[in-house]
C-alpha cells in the first residue's frame, strides 16, 4: 500500500515537474545570457494561461494551437521591453533591471486585469483519464508533460545544430570574444531576451494543459517563486538545469503535499507553500550555485 | 617583527594557477616593487594580500597577526591600504567626501568623528593638490586627478602598507618623476611601507623601490634590492631584453 | 559642515508634514485622504532606509508591515480585559516592533549575506511565504485572522475606540513618520549614512575601505523593518482593527513603496515625501476616472523613471541646486 502511494506520488512528481522545468527555461536562459533576473516572470506565465484560455473560449481551438501562439506573443513582448528599456540598462546598477523587470510584471497584470477583470477563468479540457491502478493520471496532464519535453528538446537542437544558437551560447562564453568574431550581440541579447520571454508564455499555456482553472490575473505571483526555487535549484544560469531543478522540485511539492496532509491540525495547501519557499532559501544558504556541479 | 609575511601563498582559478607558492616579507617602511609581464600574478597577489580573495594554500601574516581568512574591512582596520588599477571612485560623492570615507573607516576610524574625518580629508587634498575640486563630485574628475583622489583616499586610512596597483600607468616621464618624489616624500612623513605595482616602467622602479620582485608565470622569479634585480639576467630575459632607463610609457 | 547646520534638510520634511497635517485639521472631510497620505510618506521613508540607502530591493518588504499589524492585534485582543487601558496600544507598538526585528533578522540572516539579484530572488518569496505558514500551521487563527474590534471597546471605551481608530491611528502615522525623519537624517549625516552610500556606490571598494558592509546592510535592514512594523500596527491594525493574513502580506504594498521612493529620488531624505504626495494625489484622481487601475498607469511611469530618471524628482533638483544657497536644505 505504502508503495503504491509513494510510486503514485513518484509519477505525478515527476510529471508536475517537467512543467515546472519547463516553466523556468525561459528565467535561467534570460539569467545566463544577459545577468538579468526577470522577477516578473510569474506575470509573463499568467499571460500565456490567459491566452490559452482565449484560444479556447473563442476560437474553440485546444490548448495545443495556443502554443506557438503563446510563443509568438512572449517574443512579441520580449522585443518591446527589451528595446524599450532593458538595452539601457544592461550597464546600470542591478538594481535598475530588477526593478524594470518588475514593473514589467506589474503592467501585465493590471494590463489583464483591464481586458478580462479579475474574475476566476477556466475552461474545461477532459480527454479522460489513464487508471494506473496505484495512481489516476489525465491525458491532459501527460500532454502538458510531453509538450514540456518536447519544447526542451527543440530548444537542446536550437543551440547546438543552428547558427543562431551557436552565437548565443558564445555570447554566454564569453561576449567580447563573440563580438571579435562578428556577432552582433546587441541583436543577441535581444532574442535571447525574447526567446526567454516566450518560452515562459508558452509555459503558461502548459500549465494550462495542466490545471484549467483558476486563471486570474494574479495568478503570476506563486509561479514566481516557484520558478526561483526552481531556478536555483538547478543553477540559475542553465535552462537544462531548469529542467532538472524542475524535476526536484515537483517531487518535493508533491512529496510534501502529501507530508502535510498527514499531520492533523495543518493546512496541507498552505504549508506546502511555505515550505517551497523555506527550500528556497536553503539552497540559497548552503548551494547557491545549484545542486547541479558547475557548468 | 616584519609588516607583512606572505608565506608559501597559493592560488589557482580552475585549472589556472595565478600565484604559485609565493614567498615574500616586507619590513616597516620599505619600499618594493613587483613587475612582471601581463598575467604574471601580480594584481592577484595584492588581491590576496588586501583580502580580496583567500589563498588555496599558504599563510599571511600582518605584524604577527595571522591575517589569512581576515576579511578584507579587518585587514584595512589593521593598517592595509589600496589603490586600484583602474580607479574606483565613489562617483556620486565629492572629493571631499571621498577621502573622509578613508578616515572615517580605515586604520584609525573608530575615535573619529563625521566632521573630523572632512577635516582630515582638506589635509590630504592639499596635499595632492586638488584643493579646487574639493566640493566636486568625483565621478567627473580626469583619470589622473582620480588616481591622486584614491591614493589621498588610501592615506587617509593612514596605512601602516600601501599597496598601489600600477598608479603611474598612462603618465609621460615627467609625470612619472613627479610621482615618483610624491610617494618617496609619503614614505618619509608618514611612515608607511609602499609596495607599488609597476609593469614595466622601469624608470619608476629605479626611481623608487629599494628591492625588486620579478614575478613570471604566478611564481617568485627574483627578489633582490633593485640595482642587482635589474641586471639580473633571468629577469632581462622574461623582459626580452628591454634594459633600465630606457623603457618608459 | 558643523553643528546644527548639519540637520537643516530636516526642516523642508517636517514643514511639510506640518502643513499636511494642518490642511487636514482644518478640512475634516478631507482627512481621510490626509491620513492616507501620510501614510504613503512615511512608507515612502521606512522603505528608502534600506532601498534608497543601500540600493538593494526588498520585494518581500510588506511582510514587516503585515507582521507589524498582529504585533498590535495580538495586544489588544490579549491584553484587553487586563485593565491596562491605552497601555495595551503602547505594549503593541513595542510588540510591533519587537517583531519586526525578529523577522528582519531571520530574513537578514540569509539574504543579506547575498549580493544583488540573489538578495532580491531570496527576499521575493518572503511575504507570501510567511503569509502561507501563518495560514498553513494556523498560527494566530490562520486565514481567519484576528478581529479586535470588540477588545478595543473593551479596553477602551465606545467613544474612545471610536476616536482612536478614526483620527488618532493617523495622527501616530504622521508620529512615525517623524520618527523616520529623524532616523533617516542622523544616519545620513553619520558614520552610517557614508557606510551604506560607500557599500551602495561599489560594494567591493568599500570593503577595501574597511567599510563591515554587512553590518551596515543589517543596521538599515532592522531600522526598516522596525518602522514597517509601526506603520502596520497603527495604519492597519489600530485603524481597522482586524487584520486577515491575506490582506497584509499583499505584494502590491511593496509595489507602491517602490513608486514612492523611486518617483521622488531614491537614497534622498526628501524624496520619499515628494514620493508620497505625487503617488498620493495621483492615485486619488485617478480613481475617478479608472478606479483600482492606478498601477496600470504607475508602473510604465516607474520603468520610464529608471530608465530616463534614475535619480528621481529630489534628485534632479539637489543636482540643480548644487552650488545655490538653497543646497543646504535639500538633502
Amino acid at each position: 500500500m505504502i508503495l503504491e502511494q509513494l510510486a503514485g506520488n513518484l509519477l505525478q512528481g515527476v510529471v508536475l515537474g517537467t512543467v515546472y522545468g519547463m516553466a523556468t527555461m525561459g528565467l535561467s536562459l534570460i539569467f545566463g545570457v544577459l545577468k538579468v533576473v526577470n522577477v516578473g516572470h510569474g506575470a509573463f506565465i499568467m499571460v500565456g494561461a490567459f491566452t490559452s484560455f482565449a484560444v479556447f473560449e473563442y476560437l474553440g481551438l485546444s490548448p495545443v494551437f495556443a502554443i506557438p501562439v503563446a510563443f509568438g506573443i512572449g517574443m512579441a513582448l520580449g522585443m518591446i521591453f527589451y528595446y524599450s528599456s532593458i538595452r539601457r540598462l544592461l550597464k546600470g546598477p542591478e538594481l535598475a533591471s530588477l526593478l524594470a523587470t518588475f514593473s514589467f510584471g506589474v503592467i501585465l497584470e493590471e494590463g489583464i486585469k483591464f481586458l478580462f477583470t479579475s474574475d476566476f477563468r477556466g475552461f474545461n479540457w477532459d480527454l479522460g483519464k489513464i487508471d494506473m491502478g496505484f495512481t489516476v493520471l489525465p491525458y491532459a496532464k501527460v500532454a502538458a508533460c510531453l509538450g514540456s519535453v518536447a519544447i526542451a528538446v527543440l530548444l537542446y537542437l536550437w543551440f547546438n545544430k543552428t547558427r543562431a544558437g551557436m552565437a548565443m551560447r558564445s555570447v554566454v562564453e564569453d561576449g567580447v570574444g563573440a563580438r571579435v568574431c562578428g556577432v552582433n550581440v546587441d541583436w543577441m541579447y535581444a532574442l535571447s531576451f525574447s526567446l526567454g520571454i516566450g518560452l515562459t508564455v508558452a509555459s503558461g499555456v502548459l500549465l494550462t494543459m495542466f490545471v484549467s482553472v483558476g486563471i486570474h490575473p494574479y495568478m503570476g505571483g506563486e509561479y514566481t517563486l516557484k520558478a526561483f526555487v526552481v531556478a536555483v535549484l538547478g543553477g540559475l544560469a542553465s535552462p537544462y538545469g531548469a529542467f532538472f531543478g524542475g524535476l526536484v522540485f515537483g517531487l518535493l511539492e508533491n512529496g510534501s503535499y502529501t507530508l502535510f496532509a498527514q499531520i492533523p491540525g495543518l493546512e496541507p495547501f498552505a504549508m506546502t507553500r511555505f515550505f517551497s519557499f523555506l527550500i528556497l532559501l536553503l539552497i540559497l544558504l548552503l548551494r547557491p550555485t545549484g545542486l547541479l556541479k558547475a557548468k | 617583527m616584519s609588516l607583512l609575511r606572505v608565506e608559501n601563498v597559493t592560488k589557482r582559478f580552475g585549472g589556472l594557477v595565478a600565484v604559485d607558492n609565493v614567498t615574500v616579507e616586507i619590513s616597516h617602511g620599505e619600499m618594493m616593487a613587483i613587475v612582471g609581464p601581463n598575467g604574471a600574478g601580480k594584481t592577484t597577489l595584492f588581491n590576496l594580500i588586501n583580502g580580496v580573495f583567500f589563498p588555496d594554500e599558504g599563510k599571511i601574516w600582518f605584524e604577527d597577526v595571522d591575517v589569512t581568512h581576515y576579511p578584507a574591512y579587518k585587514r584595512a582596520h589593521l593598517g592595509i591600504g589600496r589603490t586600484f588599477q583602474i580607479s574606483r571612485p565613489f562617483a556620486s560623492a565629492t572629493v571631499q567626501e571621498n577621502i573622509a570615507i578613508g578616515a572615517m573607516f580605515g586604520a584609525a576610524g573608530n575615535e573619529i568623528r563625521v566632521d573630523q574625518a572632512m577635516e582630515m580629508a582638506d589635509h590630504y587634498i592639499r596635499i595632492i593638490g586638488l584643493s579646487s575640486h574639493r566640493d566636486k563630485l568625483a565621478g567627473g574628475l580626469t583619470p589622473i586627478e582620480k588616481k591622486m583622489m584614491e591614493i589621498a583616499r588610501a592615506l587617509a586610512m593612514k596605512p601602516r602598507l600601501l599597496l598601489m596597483d600600477e598608479a603611474m600607468a598612462g603618465m609621460n616621464p615627467k609625470d612619472i618623476d613627479k610621482m615618483v618624489d610624491f610617494i618617496k616624500r609619503i614614505r618619509d612623513e608618514e611612515g608607511i611601507a609602499i609596495v607599488a605595482l609597476v609593469e614595466h616602467i622601469m624608470r619608476a622602479v629605479a626611481g623608487l623601490a629599494e628591492r625588486v620582485l620579478v614575478m613570471h608565470q604566478g611564481a617568485k622569479l627574483v627578489d633582490e634590492p633593485t640595482k642587482a634585480a635589474l641586471s639580473d639576467p633571468r629577469v632581462i630575459e622574461v623582459y626580452l631584453g628591454v634594459p633600465p632607463g630606457e623603457a618608459d610609457a | 559642515m558643523k553643528g546644527a547646520s548639519r540637520y537643516l534638510p530636516s526642516i523642508p520634511v517636517l514643514l511639510a508634514y506640518a502643513a499636511l497635517f494642518g490642511f487636514g485639521l482644518l478640512n475634516p472631510g478631507k482627512w481621510q485622504l490626509v491620513a492616507q497620505l501620510a501614510f504613503y510618506c512615511a512608507l515612502g521613508q521606512a522603505f528608502n532606509l534600506f532601498m534608497g540607502m543601500t540600493g538593494y530591493v526588498d520585494f518581500g518588504y510588506v511582510a514587516f508591515l503585515g507582521i507589524g499589524t498582529y504585533g498590535m492585534a495580538i495586544s489588544i485582543s490579549g491584553l484587553a480585559d487586563k485593565g491596562l487601558g491605552l497601555g495595551v496600544i503602547g505594549i503593541g507598538l513595542i510588540l510591533s516592533v519587537v517583531f519586526a526585528v525578529l523577522l528582519a533578522l531571520a530574513v537578514g540572516a540569509v539574504a543579506l549575506r547575498l549580493r544583488g539579484a540573489y538578495f532580491a530572488i531570496a527576499t521575493i518569496g518572503v511575504n507570501e511565504g510567511f503569509r502561507y505558514l501563518i495560514e498553513g500551521a494556523r498560527i494566530w487563527n490562520g486565514s481567519e485572522g484576528i478581529i479586535f474590534s470588540s477588545h478595543l471597546r473593551e479596553l477602551v471605551g465606545r467613544e474612545a475606540a471610536m476616536s482612536l481608530s478614526t483620527f488618532w491611528a493617523d495622527v501616530m502615522v504622521f508620529g512615525v513618520a517623524v520618527i523616520a525623519t529623524v532616523l533617516t537624517i542622523g544616519y545620513m549625516r553619520s558614520k552610517i549614512g557614508y557606510a551604506l552610500a560607500a557599500l551602495r556606490m561599489d560594494e567591493d571598494a568599500a570593503k577595501v575601505m574597511g567599510i563591515n558592509v554587512t553590518r551596515f546592510k543589517i543596521i538599515a535592514f532592522i531600522t526598516s523593518a522596525a518602522l514597517a512594523g509601526l506603520l502596520g500596527a497603527t495604519a492597519w491594525a489600530v485603524k481597522l482593527t482586524y487584520v486577515y493574513p491575506a490582506d497584509v502580506f499583499g505584494i502590491h504594498y511593496t509595489v507602491e513603496a517602490i513608486i514612492i521612493v523611486l518617483l521622488g529620488g531614491a537614497g534622498t531624505l526628501l524624496g520619499p515625501i515628494v514620493g508620497g504626495l505625487i503617488y498620493g494625489v495621483s492615485k486619488y484622481y485617478l480613481a475617478v476616472y479608472l478606479p483600482g487601475f492606478q498601477l496600470l498607469v504607475f508602473a510604465p511611469v516607474i520603468v520610464a523613471v529608471i530608465v530616463l530618471f534614475p535619480e528621481g524628482t529630489v534628485g534632479m533638483i539637489k543636482r540643480k541646486l548644487l552650488g545655490t544657497a538653497l543646497e543646504k536644505y535639500i538633502l
